[in-house]
């Protein structure tokens, strides 16, 4: 049973070297972009503490009051330390929540096409079939364009582009399930189909769940960067990393590479690490890998 | 081996007809250019199109001082009639004369072209006449010393080539007749317009026979046109990408100050204004914009040299005025107010601002010479000050409709103009939409003496004492601080290091000036 899968997970999971040490790594990146306002130098959001002629300064340079700027700032005199630090939350929060409320939409639906078969069932996935046909990007685009800019907008414009991802797995999933002794024999006591959803049929749907989930968090994640490298999203006061690598394109020419090297760099070992994680969790959690638990 | 001599024989062909065109030239353009009807759509990179194949009968210098063009001189006969006299032998590509019909016809063409933007340039004129084949005689309602000016914007097209033309003969060539340096070749929309030289034109023969405008407008993709040698000379170079071309040696720039002033509009009229608050967001008894006191701290916040050193990497100069130094009406005893935070903070307590308030400042992202860094860098100065700012951008098809609605309280916008009391009567004249007053007012600063003044300078046709009279009529307005003021462009081109070019000070970018 794949729900056994669950306790013990992290013993077995540390048994890969390379996924313990993404793992351990991200876990360092979201402290420390949980910890930001303690720990950056600067709040990169306050204009009050930019100093213009601060900007563009190589890495290690010292500003005007003599602070050392270890990573450079921006054309703004932005610390890039503490932009990238303040930018991964704006990525973390705008990837793991996005990810947790789609994941909920779409285990919710998915699970009830399955269970209800007939028209429901055909309205959500016809309409999952209908989002995937269109690249997220251009979805996203088109509704961050008509719903304007922030961060929450952003977080919607996530949500409807990975919902039908858990949709459809939820689905597959459950499908599989719905077959098994287990769930007649819930039925047969006669139990309420909410009742034999919520707490029989889902929590043995969730281990696929999972796998998807961490796979689309980085998703996520590279989607809200790209569109704020287009412009679209937040506001310019409030970069995140995508906006940071776009401010810094403009001067990659002239050799000051560090405004979209180290946001780049940052955004890059944040993905890279959870893809890691993901693959070790989806071999553990996938009965069909040898590490999983069969 | 024949294939491989049929090659080198292709090359030398290639090579050879390289040096006979060695006189073509290729620029890079940073706009899209969307007509060749002259009549059509009133914007620069239509018009600097128009300037290579047409000629008005006033030009305008590379101070953007008015000069002799097709009309070799004019005279106000008395306050309300003008005169012109057109230069003998004028001819149009075709060969056909230039005459005061053609001239006729093309007031006619730009007042009457359906949808047609070159109309309100015509419409003061309430009389036109030829006297004979080379002089014009034109009436107004009222005393309009701006006569020369207006008639600068309109091309004058041959009648015989363009009597009944749409829009899409000019763009097919078949109206593109003109009397310009350039004859018209080939216009591919979204991409180039081809021109080939005019050996007749009565300003002398340009050196290029031939002439290419590519429209490049990302910039990265322009600046590596012209270093990879796919054009000869671009317009708006990034700022970015400025030290480079400088320290290269294949290139050379020309620069100029720009007519383009950037300045800053603050609601002036209202008492609740929409994004005024104070620190903690709750609304403020009376608009702060609207002291005089709190304008002044706020220009005195703005360290305008370091905007134009780190943010427009020296493309720029602080601004005191409307209209940049060379320009008619340019007062240049009033000085760029000097960067003193301190004062400001000041100004505000005596204001009764002591902690200062809340503002969102509103700015375009894709219009002027890095307009959101220029917007971020301001705001960062106010909210050293106290005044907490936030910035809010957006594509200029998006804020020009929300500024004129009168959505925002402290707004971004670049001016260029002809002369200072053009700007003011545009930007903070009283707004009068019959007597053409303050339609880009979006602050409604109205003051009934800068108004009268503007009136009585218009009305002077004397330009010495008009050009005084703009002055007065500038001190009074920048006294009250009624814009601030941030800085003037600098327009720069670059080119090949073989190539120099007269740069100008309204942006055009003339092939026949190239040499």
């Amino acid at each position: 049973m794949n729900a056994a899968a669950l306790p013990g997970l992290l013993p077995r999971f540390a048994r890969d070297g390379v996924a313990l040490a993404a793992l351990a790594s991200l876990g360092f990146l979201i402290a420390a972009a949980l910890l930001a306002p303690w720990i950056a130098p600067q709040n990169p959001y306050d204009l009050a503490q930019l100093d213009l002629l601060d900007g563009r300064l190589a890495p290690g340079a010292a500003g005007a009051d003599g602070r050392i700027y270890l990573l450079g700032s921006d054309d703004q005199g932005r610390d890039i330390v503490s932009a990238i630090l303040y930018g991964m939350r704006t990525s973390l929060l705008a990837g793991s929540v996005s990810t947790l409320a789609a994941l909920a939409l779409g285990l919710l639906l998915g699970l009830g096409a399955a269970w209800f078969r007939g028209w429901f069932d055909a309205i959500v996935m016809r309409a999952a079939d209908l989002q995937l046909s269109f690249p997220s990007i251009l979805i996203a685009l088109v509704l961050l364009a008509l719903l304007g800019q922030g961060l929450d907008k952003i977080i919607i414009a996530l949500i409807a582009v990975q919902w039908a991802y858990y949709a459809r797995t939820a689905r597959a999933a459950a499908l599989a399930e719905r077959e098994k002794d287990y769930i007649s024999a819930a039925t047969a006591l006669g139990l309420k189909p909410a009742r034999v959803i919520l707490r029989h049929l889902l929590p043995n749907c969730l281990p696929p769940m999972m796998v998807v989930a961490t796979v689309q968090i980085a998703a996520a994640i590279s989607l809200e960067a790209t569109l704020s490298f287009l412009g679209l999203g937040l506001p310019i006061t409030e970069p995140s990393l995508g906006l940071l690598i776009a401010n810094g394109y403009a001067y990659l020419l002239s050799g000051k590479y560090w405004i979209s090297f180290f946001p780049g760099l940052a955004l890059l070992a944040l993905i890279v690490c959870i893809n890691l994680v993901a693959d070790r969790l989806r071999d553990l959690l996938d009965p069909r890998r040898a590490g999983g638990a069969g | 081996m024949i294939p491989l001599k049929i090659r080198w024989f292709a090359c030398a062909a290639a090579l050879a007809a390289n040096t006979v065109l060695a006189a073509d030239l290729r620029i890079g353009m940073a706009a899209d250019i969307t007509s060749m009807d002259p009549h059509a759509v009133n914007i620069t990179p239509n018009n600097n199109i128009g300037w290579h194949v047409f000629d008005a009968l006033v030009h305008v210098d590379a101070d953007a001082r008015i000069a002799p063009g097709l009309a070799q001189s004019w005279r106000a006969v008395d306050d309300t009639t003008w005169e012109f006299r057109l230069r003998r032998n004028l001819r149009f590509h075709d060969g056909s004369p230039v005459t005061a019909e053609d001239v006729l016809f093309s007031l006619e063409r730009a007042e009457k072209l359906p949808n047609g933007q070159y109309a309100s340039f015509v419409q003061r004129l309430t009389e036109k006449r030829a006297l004979d084949p080379y002089t014009l005689r034109f009436k107004t309602a009222t005393p309009y010393a701006m006569v020369p000016y207006d008639l600068n914007s309109i091309f004058i097209v041959s009648k015989k080539a363009a009597s009944n033309a749409s829009p899409e003969d000019f763009n097919s060539g078949k109206a593109m007749i003109g009397t310009g340096p350039f004859r018209f070749t080939r216009f591919a929309r979204g991409d180039r317009v081809e021109l080939a030289k005019n050996p007749a034109y009565w300003g002398g023969a340009p050196v290029w026979d031939r002439v290419t405008f590519r429209i490049i407008p990302n910039d990265p993709a322009r600046i590596a046109a012209l270093l990879a040698g796919d054009v000869d000379a671009i317009e708006a170079i990034p700022t970015p990408d400025l030290a480079r071309i400088r320290g290269d040696k294949r290139f050379r720039l020309a620069q100029k100050v720009s007519w383009r002033t950037i300045f800053f509009h603050a609601d002036q009229y209202r008492d609740a204004s929409p994004f005024v608050s104070d620190r903690a967001g709750k609304p403020l008894p009376k608009n702060p914009l609207r002291d005089v006191n709190v304008r002044l701290a706020i220009s005195k916040s703005i360290n305008r040299q370091a905007i134009v050193e780190r943010v427009m990497e020296k493309a720029a100069i602080p601004a005191s005025n409307l209209v940049s130094p060379p320009v008619f009406g340019h007062v240049a005893s009033i000085k760029p107010e000097a960067y003193d935070p301190e004062g400001a903070k000041q100004l505000l307590a005596r204001a009764g601002y002591p902690d200062g308030f809340a503002l969102t400042l509103h700015a375009p992202n894709n219009r002027y010479v890095n307009d959101d860094q220029i917007a971020q860098a301001v705001a960062q100065m106010l909210s050293r000050v106290g005044i907490a700012t936030r910035v809010e951008t957006m594509p200029i098809n998006v804020y020009l409709p929300k500024a004129r609605n009168g959505d925002f309280s402290f707004a971004m916008l670049g001016w260029g103009s002809f002369s200072g009391d053009l700007a003011l009567r545009a930007l903070l004249a009283a707004p009068d939409a019959g007597k053409g007053y303050g339609a880009w007012n979006w602050s409604r600063y109205a003051n009934a003496a800068l108004d009268k003044m503007l009136d009585q300078g218009f009305a002077t046709v004397d330009e010495k004492k008009r050009e005084a009279m703009a002055r007065e009529a500038a001190a009074v307005a920048l006294k009250d601080q009624a814009v601030v003021p941030l800085h003037h462009q600098i327009a720069i081109w670059a080119m090949k290091a073989n190539i120099n070019y007269v740069a100008r000070t309204d942006e055009y970018t003339f092939a026949h000036h190239m040499k």
